[in-house]
């Protein structure tokens, strides 16, 4: 097990940086989550992580030590590759084997973790088999196990599952977060899924064109989004952004106004441009003669069996709402809707940051 | 079989009788003369029932001390051919491998050492040759024909190299091993196809090698090419030792591609990577 640390860590392709100065602690045994969008680097952070790629600038250390002019054979760390990098010309028993050699252990540890490995994986049955006879899932999990029988200090997983079907998809995420309670190794893992990366993390690192844009535990990255990008990049469907402007106490956009929460009453200026965020779970249609934020007309209606996702329109404005599926209304209707001012978010217009009292 | 499939199929069978008659006639023509009694050789129509004489085989190596050019050639052709792959596929890995923008410009300057004619440095070899010492010995064959050899498996190699994801090299440096253990390990193995066919290559080009054979070896390191021409001479050609000859120089080079046969397999890395 060991900590890791990145400082101001650069990396630059020719002219182009593609990693701009990220800072990120990572404790020993912590499930950290790289998240974010395809080319955003987090592969790329991931490389530098196993030394496979120089950092260009700044500093990468590892249980304390310094490791940027390190080899990836010294670094301790153990990798499973996206497409699973499987030596073709040996067999599961043989692709261990290999990943064992260089500890130089004795035969009968070396056999030991084998088997403990395999069974672990439910890889036993196919010991003998090479790489090309086997399915893609089973390749996975040979990947993981050559990774496993090595008893690393960390292990570097980038987007394991993204070539698993739905179903082993979820299985094998499942068998990835027991692995880590029972090994408590330090695990770095790239996905673009959120889904991976809520259910797994201790601690969810959101990238966007090489920055980090934050970090924290799945909890504070979904309630407490530091920014716009991050509210709508986390949640299925994602946020409804609303531009409004700060007048009379109340955030008013295009047909739409809604009172202040007290909690941002002070960090808002009249007349300030903003943009508010409410998710469409937040969002509940009224039915009775409660005073309504917003009135609006139902375009498309999904249903999806206990839910139903409604595409609204307010004025110029579209807004998607869940609600149960009981509630969901005729397409065309006129609904008066509620947002939930406990779950409103409140992002300065220009900048994108939130408004909300950040914990960091 | 329908009818259509059955014309194409005897289509190609006479296509490829044909290609055969016209690969194996020579063949057929050495095979028989080699083995025919020397009045009846040269009948016109060629005599096809005759008792077979192994004489010519036994004047052979009677009259030149034939067993000891066929080592000397086995021993050029495999020394170039073990020299061309070990150099030749480090530089091969190291082009592959390299990233730099003036790489394909080496690659291209190895290549162009197989465009000179042979004939043009037969003479700056010879006196090379004759001042180091090295004139006459198997090592003199062994250099000149690796540095054809070489160039072809170079680009052979690098080709192959090519082919071998990175991931299953850097997988590896994860695990615990460096540069050379890597390209031992992994790369090598998964270009097998590649050093057989570049093997096939170097060997066949060696064995039957003529010109710098002649130049440069004399009675010490004679090789088989060259031992056959010398029954050719300006007061008579004896015909009968130099079909003998010429099959048995055939036979070695038919055992090395069927010995290499068995790596020339496709899909090697299969598996490995989606
Ligand atoms: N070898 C390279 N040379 C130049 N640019 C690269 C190289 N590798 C990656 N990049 C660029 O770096 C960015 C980040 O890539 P990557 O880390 O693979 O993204 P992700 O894994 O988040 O999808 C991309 O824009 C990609 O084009
Ligand atoms: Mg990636």
């Amino acid at each position: 097990m060991s900590s890791i640390e990145l400082k101001k860590v650069v990396k630059r392709y020719g002219a182009v940086d593609v990693v701009h100065g990220i800072d990120l602690e990572i404790a020993e045994g912590e499930f950290v989550v790289l998240l974010g969008p395809s080319g955003c680097g987090k592969t790329t952070t991931l490389r530098m992580i196993a030394g496979l790629e120089d950092v260009s600038d700044g500093e990468l250390s590892i249980g304390n030590q310094v490791v940027n002019a390190v080899a990836p054979k010294d670094r301790g760390v153990a990798m499973v590759f996206q497409n699973y990098a499987l030596y073709p010309h040996m067999t599961v028993r043989q692709n261990m084997e290999f990943a064992l050699r260089p500890l130089r252990l004795a035969r009968s540890e070396t056999d030991r973790r084998i088997n403990e490995t395999a069974v672990l994986l439910g890889l036993d049955e196919l010991l003998a088999r090479r790489p090309s006879q086997l399915s893609g899932g089973q390749r996975q999990r040979v990947a993981m196990a050559r990774a496993l029988v090595r008893t690393p200090d960390v292990f570097l997983f980038d987007e394991p599952l993204s070539n698993l079907d739905a179903k082993l998809r979820t299985q094998v995420r499942l068998e990835i977060g027991k692995l880590h309670k029972r090994l408590g190794t330090t695990i770095v893992y790239v996905t673009h899924d959120q889904v991976e990366a809520m259910t797994l993390a201790d601690k969810i690192v959101i990238m966007q064109d090489g920055h980090i844009e934050q970090t924290g535990s799945p909890q504070e990255v979904y309630t407490r989004p530091r920014n716009r990008f991050v509210a709508t990049f986390i949640g299925s469907p994602a946020m409804n952004i609303v531009p409004a402007t700060i007048s009379d106490g109340k955030l008013v956009g295009d047909h739409v106004s809604v009172e202040i929460p007290e909690r941002f009453k002070k960090r808002v200026q009249a007349g300030q441009k903003v943009e508010f965020g409410i998710r469409p779970t937040e969002i509940s249609l009224l039915d009775g003669a409660e005073q309504a934020t917003a009135t609006a007309r139902v375009e498309v209606t999904e249903y999806l069996g206990d839910e139903a996702l409604l595409d609204l329109r307010i004025g110029s404005q579209e807004l998607i709402a869940e609600v149960p599926a009981n509630q969901c209304p005729a397409e065309d209707a006129e609904v008066r809707l509620r947002f939930n001012p406990e779950a409103l978010h409140i992002f300065d217009a220009e900048t994108g940051m939130s408004l909300e009292n950040q914990a960091r | 079989m329908n009818r259509p499939n059955r014309r194409q199929a005897v289509l190609v069978y006479l296509l490829l009788a044909v290609v055969l008659i016209v690969f194996l006639t020579p063949i057929y023509i050495i095979a028989s003369s080699s083995v025919k009694p020397t009045p009846i050789m040269f009948q016109k129509p060629p005599a096809m029932v005759f008792t077979p004489t192994f004489e010519h085989y036994t004047q052979l190596f009677a009259t030149r001390p034939f067993a000891k050019f066929m080592l000397n050639s086995l021993i050029a052709a495999l020394g170039s051919t073990v020299f061309s792959l070990t150099f030749g596929s480090l530089a091969a890995y190291a082009i592959s491998r390299i990233r730099h923008k003036r790489m394909n410009d080496v690659a291209f300057w190895i290549l162009s050492m197989r465009m000179f004619p042979p004939i043009a440095v037969v003479v700056p070899y010879y006196i090379i040759f004759k001042a180091s010492g090295l004139l006459d010995t198997p090592l003199a064959l062994i250099i000149i024909y690796s540095t054809a050899n070489i160039p072809l498996t170079v680009w052979l190699m690098k080709g192959f190299f090519d082919e071998v994801p990175r991931a299953l090299e850097e997988a590896a440096a994860i695990d615990g091993y460096g540069l050379l253990q890597i390209f031992w390990y992994v790369t090598l193995p998964l270009a097998a196809p590649g050093l057989a066919v570049s093997a096939v290559f170097c060997f066949i080009f060696s064995w039957n090698e003529f010109i710098f054979a002649l130049m440069l070896t004399g009675s010490n390191a004679q090789t088989v090419t060259v031992a056959v021409m010398s029954f050719w001479s300006s007061d008579a050609v004896q015909w009968g030792r130099i079909m003998a000859g010429s099959f048995i120089i055939l036979i070695p080079g038919v055992i090395f591609v069927l010995t290499c046969q068995r790596w020339l397999v496709r899909g090697l890395t299969m598996g490995s990577v989606k």
